[in-house]
């Protein structure tokens, strides 16, 4: 958690595109296999203990329904391995069917990753220099959630030791709920008109408004960003260029063993497993310096 | 060099039959602290908001303002933006923006300072205020007394020449507000900063200031130094209300015929004690508590946590009330008292103990049965029992719940109107009131419930002297008709003057009740200041009157 998501949301952003990207777009097994892997790893560096086995074997359910479905239902291929209500059940689907379990799963990896590193406010830091004001309105609103919610059950405990109310139908709590709604919308009024004073009190309105953020780009992240970009470019290349291509049907093709192939992993590799290297450098690091006091 | 000059200000609001300020003309030295106070609708935050361009109301207003020898309106908006800071009242409302930083950082981006010069000036703020342990945190989770010192930092890193403040302690507990107050002097002192605050708890601002700007119907009443506003307010109007609200040093002095220099803190309190009234006799101690009558309220062991992996907040509280007895218990902030009203109020429920009212359990009282006619709870912001346009519609309402008959409402409404005397402001809008016609409004409201038992909490937030005064009066004509009330509260003062019987709270449980003059002289901290002052010479003598008639009884 520490050591990648320090990185500049703009290196996190971009990472996360690409790796989502390419592992959208690809189904070659020896990414998946990679994607999945460098996922679940990533993952496991982020959720430690119980929340990881508890999401692991869930996801490992998952990931057996999405491979069997895949040949319940396509019965290409040229392998028959035995029938099923008269429908022959190929290898072909079979492999099919895992290497898109691995596709969603590794997707579905990466997003929670992706939730956890890109937090509300690195995600407003980055889109709200393209639209200043919408960042400052979504920090409000942040700020404002919380305190109506407050608010809000305060009126409604009031209410509710006046005796208003207080009965167990629907319909009485539903009119008592819409009786502290109104009243919630005078009080987010009456607030608002402290609140626009407070700002003006603070020059709000003047031209040339700045936007300050605890965020520094360093050499660090420049030296990531173009590491990602570089590995990124590596690998489209190699897609476009077909060394990536691999097709299930009628037969499985051959994994590619080419030089140029093999780079193309590696990059691949390299790219899906970046934040676990980051993330266990960093722990050997405070294992080592540990051992050494 | 005057920092602040005004000549002859007079203002009215739009529609107003009288002057809010009239004729004022004053001026305030840089570097000074100045601390406003006066009745509430005195004028105070007109005359404040007047000071800070953005802020000053639309009106009619005639004279003149000057900041630093030039004309306020002709000040730059950048320089009166940044050099006049400004905190308010409530200090959730005037947060803007979601995490610490980012509120710290709100001024000088408007400013339009670059990212450098923000990092290095929200750096040296934060470590001024001790914000660096909650600097990346949301505002939502901060204390109330952190969300003060946060707009208050938020305003000095714009390095303001001027501070203005209007009541910013009056929603804070009393030790957060002492911080408060603390920082404040650091701020004048350590950064010749000038200060304009406006309090109504002068007991810790009296002694600080410089001078004291006492105000009465939109005019100025006093403008002196603290040990001279007792003799000018006095000449004004031997019976002037301020009177009643200055520190308790000021008015013992004041009650005891002003032989020498007015004394301003408790330390100097007791020096003057001693040196004139050391010979005296103490007052025989009161009485001891004697149980009697018929209870209304009854706790016993009651246990309570808010979910079964949190800690016990309640650990056996045991307590009763009798039929139409004043009870207030004090402890400190977050220890608990207000979950304990609410489990005595029935909105959460114990998990081990009795709750029992007029003798039988609250488990029995079937729907809304506990509220009519039994119970009644008023909660810390009286703002939140009101849900109509006005006052008056609130009333109806309450009583229609109740199902009293139409002759019967406009019988109760009228009569418990006059009691209170908030028959004036029937007509408007809750949220329009000043906090203590809030509290009188919100009172009336419980009062039509006809309530046996009345559960009060914190009801002196936000108020000030006066308003506390007629609390008092209400209170006691409350208990005449049998009311039982129990007060959940911090102000010590209060307590005194409101109670039968006071009991300290702490760590999940009552440790101590006695009648107060006993408790108070019991404690060494946690009494009156007036009880501080005399404690030494007369350990009963409790309120300001005590303390009074200790001297006199010497004479």
């Amino acid at each position: 958690m520490k050591a990648f998501g320090a990185l500049h949301p703009l290196v996190l952003f971009c990472y996360f595109i690409a790796v989502l990207f390419l592992s959208a777009f690809t189904s070659h097994p020896v990414l998946l296999a990679l994607s999945l892997l460098g996922a679940v790893c990533f993952w496991a560096t982020l959720e430690q203990g119980g929340g990881f086995w508890r999401s692991m074997g869930y996801y490992a359910v998952l990931f057996l329904l999405i491979a069997v479905t895949n040949p319940l239902f396509s019965h290409n291929g040229v392998t028959p391995l035995f029938f099923l209500n008269g429908n022959p059940v190929t290898l072909e689907a079979i492999l099919m069917g895992i290497d898109i379990a691995a596709l969603m799963v590794s997707i579905i990896f990466w997003c929670k990753c992706y939730s956890l590193v890109m937090t509300s406010d690195k995600f407003l830091y980055l889109f709200g220099r393209i639209v200043p004001k919408l960042s400052l309105v979504l920090s409000m609103a942040l700020r404002f959630i919380p305190l109506f919610q407050n608010q809000a059950q305060r009126v409604g405990r009031a209410q509710k030791a006046m005796g208003l109310y207080a009965g167990t139908s629907y319909v009485d709590k539903l009119r008592g709920g819409l009786r502290v709604f109104s009243v919630m919308v005078t009080w987010s009024l009456e607030n608002a008109v402290d609140t626009g004073d407070s700002m003006r009190a603070r020059g709000y309105g003047l031209k040339g408004r700045t936007s300050f953020s605890l965020f520094r780009f360093t050499l660090r992240d420049g030296v990531f960003l173009a590491g990602t970009a570089i590995l990124f470019a590596a690998v489209l290349a190699g897609m476009r260029m077909g060394y990536l291509h691999f097709t299930f049907y009628p037969e499985v093709a051959p994994v590619q063993t080419a030089l140029a192939a093999i780079w193309c992993y590696v990059c691949y590799g390299l790219l899906a497993f970046l934040p676990f290297i980051l993330e266990t450098e960093e722990n050997l690091k405070w294992i080592y310096s540990v051992s050494k006091i | 060099m005057d920092l602040f000059r005004i000549e002859n200000l007079s203002f009215r609001y739009p529609a107003a039959e009288k002057n809010a300020l009239s004729e004022i003309s004053l001026s305030v030295e840089g570097g000074s602290f100045v601390v406003l106070c006066g009745q509430s609708g005195c004028g105070k935050t007109t005359l404040l908001k007047m000071l800070k361009r953005e802020l000053s109301p639309h009106g009619s207003r005639s004279g003149e303002i000057f900041y630093n020898g030039l004309c306020l309106q002709e000040l730059s908006e950048r320089k009166s933006a940044c050099e006049i800071g400004y905190v308010l009242q409530n200090p959730e409302s005037q947060t803007v923006t979601d995490k610490v930083w980012h509120e710290l950082a709100f001024g000088l981006e408007n400013m339009g300072a670059p990212t450098s010069v923000i990092r290095r000036r929200v750096g040296e703020m934060a470590s001024f205020f001790g914000i660096q342990d909650w600097f990346r945190k949301n505002t939502s989770e901060l204390s109330g007394g952190q969300k003060q010192l946060l707009n208050l930092a938020s305003i000095m890193v714009m390095q303001p020449k001027v501070l203005i403040l209007d009541e910013p302690t009056s929603q804070l507990d009393p030790i957060a507000a002492a911080d408060f107050i603390a920082t404040l002097q650091k701020l004048n002192k350590d950064l010749g900063l000038t200060i304009l605050l406006a309090e109504h708890r002068l007991e810790e601002v009296f002694p600080i200031a410089d001078r004291v700007l006492v105000m009465e119907e939109g005019g100025i009443a006093a403008y002196e130094p603290p040990r001279s506003v007792e003799r000018a307010l006095r000449e004004k109007n031997p019976a002037h209300p301020m009177l009643k609200a200055l520190p308790s040093a000021v008015r013992i002095f004041c009650g005891v015929d002003r032989i020498g220099d007015c004394p301003l803190t408790v330390k100097e309190g007791r020096r003057y004690l001693s040196e004139h009234w050391s010979e005296n006799p103490p007052c025989v101690p009161p009485a001891a508590y004697m149980p009697g009558g018929e209870p209304a309220l009854e706790l016993k062991e009651v246990w309570f946590r808010y979910s079964r992996d949190l800690p016990d907040v309640l650990r056996g509280v045991t307590f009763s009330v009798c039929k139409g007895e004043s009870f207030c218990i004090l402890g400190g902030n977050g220890t608990g008292k207000t979950t304990m009203l609410d489990i005595a109020a029935g909105l959460r429920k114990a998990y081990r103990g009795k709750v029992l009212v007029a003798g039988k359990p609250l488990k029995e009282y079937r729907g809304g049965e506990l509220y009519r006619h039994h119970l009644a709870l008023l909660p810390q912001n009286p703002q939140t029992v009101f849900l109509k346009k006005t006052v008056e519609a609130d009333f109806e309402e309450i009583c229609k719940v109740m199902e009293y008959s139409a002759q019967e409402r406009a019988d109760m409404i009228e009569s418990v109107s006059a009691r209170l005397g908030i028959e004036p402001l029937q007509k408007q809008h809750p949220y329009d009131l000043s906090g203590g016609e809030q509290q009188k409004c919100a009172l009336a409201k419980m009062l039509l419930l006809r309530p046996r038992i009345l559960l009060l909490d914190e009801p002196t937030k936000g108020i000030d002297a006066f308003a506390k005064l007629q609390l008092l009066e209400i209170i006691r004509e409350l208990k005449k008709d049998g009311i039982a009330i129990v007060t959940v509260t911090h102000d010590v003062e209060f307590a005194c003057m409101a109670a039968d019987r006071c009991a300290l709270f702490f760590d999940g449980e009552i440790v101590s009740d006695d009648v107060p003059r006993r408790f108070f002289a019991e404690n060494n901290f946690y009494t009156t200041a007036a009880n501080r002052i005399a404690r030494h010479l007369d350990p009963f003598a409790v309120t300001v009157e005590d303390v009074v008639a200790f001297c006199r009884g010497g004479k």
